[in-house]
């Protein structure tokens, strides 16, 4: 969390946005990868040069009041792989961003159908992002869902810093949406897999394979705790993870997925109950001052049921 | 199709296409509130100003008209607090603000040094709270204008302040006799007769109404057979309602002899110039801003161009032209006491 910019209240809000733009840019390439999961590619050097991992850009279709507002999606990957053939892909400059989104709603739904070459309204980078993580030996990233998408470039961020390991859990419902799992181990990350399903990995959810690769602590494999552990994914999975993560004293920080209309901190809908130094709460803006916080200042939602059993209730597949 | 009836250009067209050269002046007075274009941000849908700074360029607005505040601290609703409908947004947002203190002391000092002139959003929930309120702004500098949300969908008694006439009318007096500033009185479309509601503001002794806030809707889920929002019911905005907004401006320009600052569902500078015609002489960007932060900007750099094409040498020039069918039903025929122009102050203002 980036306490110094919330320090005091005498400006109320860090203001991110401030080093945002908004742009009108070409889609570069916009491709299937998985089940309902699509990778787009926009040709967008003032993100792809100047964010931090775990932040995210609005996007929206131009010209449409149907659906009218952008929606939020997480920067994947401003790294271009070294197989990647675009003459352009040039990876000093970082030209493009990329993002990988599930066809869920209005948005989604549409935007799968446009094709290269047309143009998407962007304002970004936007939010903390994992700008405050403390350095570790070992470094545990927790997914679910689509949560991934804000996971790739913390994962290399500490690989880079010196960790000598970053592990990703994964769970998902079914293995066909564990989309470009590959781009993980090539950036190093050791992935294990779960599905509700069995489909893929370990059956069962994410907790059941975080429970199976961390050995419990004072056990014989200690070694293989980590020091601190990141998550994104829905709400009740990220509860989960903080609660299990707090049962062994690991450091958590999630990244929160709330809803947004703006993201730029002028709507006040994004809010999520947090926890001040006090231990009062207030609802806090997720776009300006997180998305990403420590999951012992977020108040949890009591007695939630995951995951859910009905195939319409989750927001993420 | 073009009415038979509709007016010869004024006399003064020529000057008007003379001056287009250089320029259409932009500048608008409502009453005693002089601003420099008709181009404001609504309250609620602009944070605190602070936020777009890296975005927009606020020393151009016409006005910035930060978030809502009130006496005391509120949390606001439980989320969900908006969602996204058919060209609309329905918010239930509940007034989430830190309070008249936290706002002078942190986040008035950084607006009225923005460039904009600053109309601060109030809302309580007696007419006393807004009496109070209005009180402890008055002497600060650098405000330019009170704006009362007497029209707030989200919070039990907003509404009720701005459906009863009566109540409308002691709140905008109490406010009156508090401060010297211009006061907006902004007023709710969920009433039966909206025209009854901008007398009693005017009674007040307003200087002018800002129409419209939301109107009153909700959202379903119906597998889950939940309401969408945290709050159930919600305010919607948006194109959706612009029709509404543009009918509320029409029929408080022919009824009441009072400015109209026009909002809802502006997105495109056609939609400026409907309700500059209609007769609102300034207006607020509101949920356009949401789907693109700078909206705001962009209709003003348009605006100039569109004045121009009606002949018109001033934005003063459009407000009100609206021409209507010799017979038009539906509409209340304009009240004597009318103003002609639009920016002469009503009585109690003076
Ligand atoms: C910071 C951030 C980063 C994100 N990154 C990604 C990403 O990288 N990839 C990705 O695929 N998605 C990401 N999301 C989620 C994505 O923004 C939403 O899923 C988005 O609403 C999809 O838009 P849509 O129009 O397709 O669906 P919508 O039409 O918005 O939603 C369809 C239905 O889903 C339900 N719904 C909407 N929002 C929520 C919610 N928050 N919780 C539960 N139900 C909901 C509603 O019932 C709605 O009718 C991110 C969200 C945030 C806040
Ligand atoms: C998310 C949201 C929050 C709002 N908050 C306020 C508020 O605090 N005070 C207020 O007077 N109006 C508030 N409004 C109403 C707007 O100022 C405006 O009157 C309304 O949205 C119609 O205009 P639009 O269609 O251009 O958005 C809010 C609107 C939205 C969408
Ligand atoms: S999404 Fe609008 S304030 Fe965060």
């Amino acid at each position: 969390m980036a306490s110094d910019a919330l320090a005091g209240r005498s400006l109320p809000y860090p203001c991110y946005a401030d080093a945002a733009r908004v742009e009108r840019v070409p889609i570069v390439a916009h491709r299937r990868v998985g089940e309902r999961t699509h990778r787009l590619r926009l040709a967008c050097p003032t993100i792809a040069s100047g964010c931090v991992p775990g932040q995210f850009a609005m996007l929206r279709i131009p010209g449409r009041v149907d659906p009218l507002l952008a929606r939020p999606l997480a920067i994947y990957d401003t790294y271009l792989a070294p197989d990647d053939t675009d003459p352009r892909g040039d990876r000093g400059q970082r030209p493009f961003v990329d993002f990988l989104y599930l066809v869920h709603g209005k948005f989604t739904t549409a935007l799968a159908d446009v094709p290269a070459g047309a143009e998407l309204e962007i304002w970004g980078p936007l939010g903390n992002g994992f700008r405050d993580l403390p350095s570790v030996d070992h470094l545990a990233l927790v997914a679910g869902g689509i949560g991934q998408t804000a996971l790739l470039a913390v994962g290399r961020a500490a690989l880079t810093r010196g960790a000598s390991r970053v592990t990703l859990c994964w769970g998902a419902r079914h293995g066909a949406y564990l989309a470009d799992a590959d781009d993980f181990r090539r950036a190093g990350i050791d992935v294990h897999l779960a599905t509700l399903d069995g489909s893929a990995g370990l059956r069962g959810t994410v907790i059941d394979l975080l429970d199976r690769v961390f050995a419990p602590p004072g056990g014989a494999n200690d070694a293989a705790a980590p020091g601190h552990v990141v998550c994104c994914g829905p709400e009740p999975m990220m509860a989960a993870v903080a609660r299990w993560s707090a049962g062994r004293g690991t450091p958590c920080t999630v990244s929160l997925e709330a809803p947004m209309a703006c993201g730029i901190g002028i709507c006040f809908t994004c809010v999520a109950p947090i926890r001040d130094a006090s231990g009062a709460w207030d609802y806090r803006r997720t776009c300006v001052e997180g998305p990403v916080f420590d999951a012992a200042n977020v108040v949890w939602p009591e007695a939630t049921v995951w995951p859910e059993t009905t195939s319409t209730g989750s927001q993420h597949g | 199709m073009p009415h038979p009836d509709r007016p010869a250009p004024a006399p003064d067209a020529g000057r008007g296409l003379a001056r287009a050269a250089e320029g259409p002046d932009l500048s608008v007075s409502l009453g005693r509130l002089r601003l420099p274009n008709p181009i404001l941000v609504a309250s609620g849908t602009f944070g605190y100003g602070r936020e777009m700074a890296g975005l927009v360029d606020l020393r151009r607005l016409g006005g910035v008209i930060p978030k809502t505040i009130t006496p005391h601290p509120r949390r606001g609703n439980a989320p969900w607090r908006t969602v996204e409908t058919a060209a609309g947004l329905l918010n239930s947002i509940g007034l989430d603000n830190d309070g008249v203190e936290a706002f002078v002391a942190h986040q008035l000092p950084w607006l009225v040094d923005c460039g904009a002139p600053v109309v601060v959003s109030l809302a309580g929930a007696t007419a006393a709270e807004f009496v109070t309120l209005a009180a402890r702004l008055d002497g600060l500098a650098g405000i330019a204008a009170l704006e009362l949300n007497i029209s707030c969908p989200n919070v039990s008694h907003g509404v009720d302040l701005g459906t009863d006439p009566e109540a409308c009318r002691v709140v905008v007096a109490g406010v009156r006799a508090a401060t010297r500033l211009p006061v907006l009185a902004k007023l709710t479309p969920n009433v039966t007769d909206i025209v009854a509601i901008a007398r009693a503001a005017r009674d007040g002794g307003a200087d002018g109404v800002s129409l419209i806030n939301t109107l009153q809707g909700m959202a379903i889920d119906w597998r889950r057979r939940r309401p969408l929002l945290g709050n159930v019911v919600g305010g919607l905005s948006g194109p959706a309602i612009k029709p509404v907004a543009l009918r509320c401006v029409h029929q408080v320009r022919r009824a009441v002899g009072l400015p109209i600052v026009g909002v809802g569902g502006i997105m495109t500078i056609d939609d400026v110039m409907e309700f500059l015609v209609a007769g609102a002489s300034a207006v607020q960007v509101g949920t356009a801003s949401f789907a693109d932060p700078t909206a705001s900007v962009r209709l003003l750099d348009a605006l100039p161009a569109a004045v121009a094409e009606l002949g018109a040498g001033s934005v003063a020039d459009v407000v009100g032209t609206l021409a209507l069918p010799a017979a038009a039903s539906g509409c209340p025929a304009p009240v004597a006491a009318a103003p002609s122009p639009v920016s002469e102050a009503p009585p109690h203002a003076r």
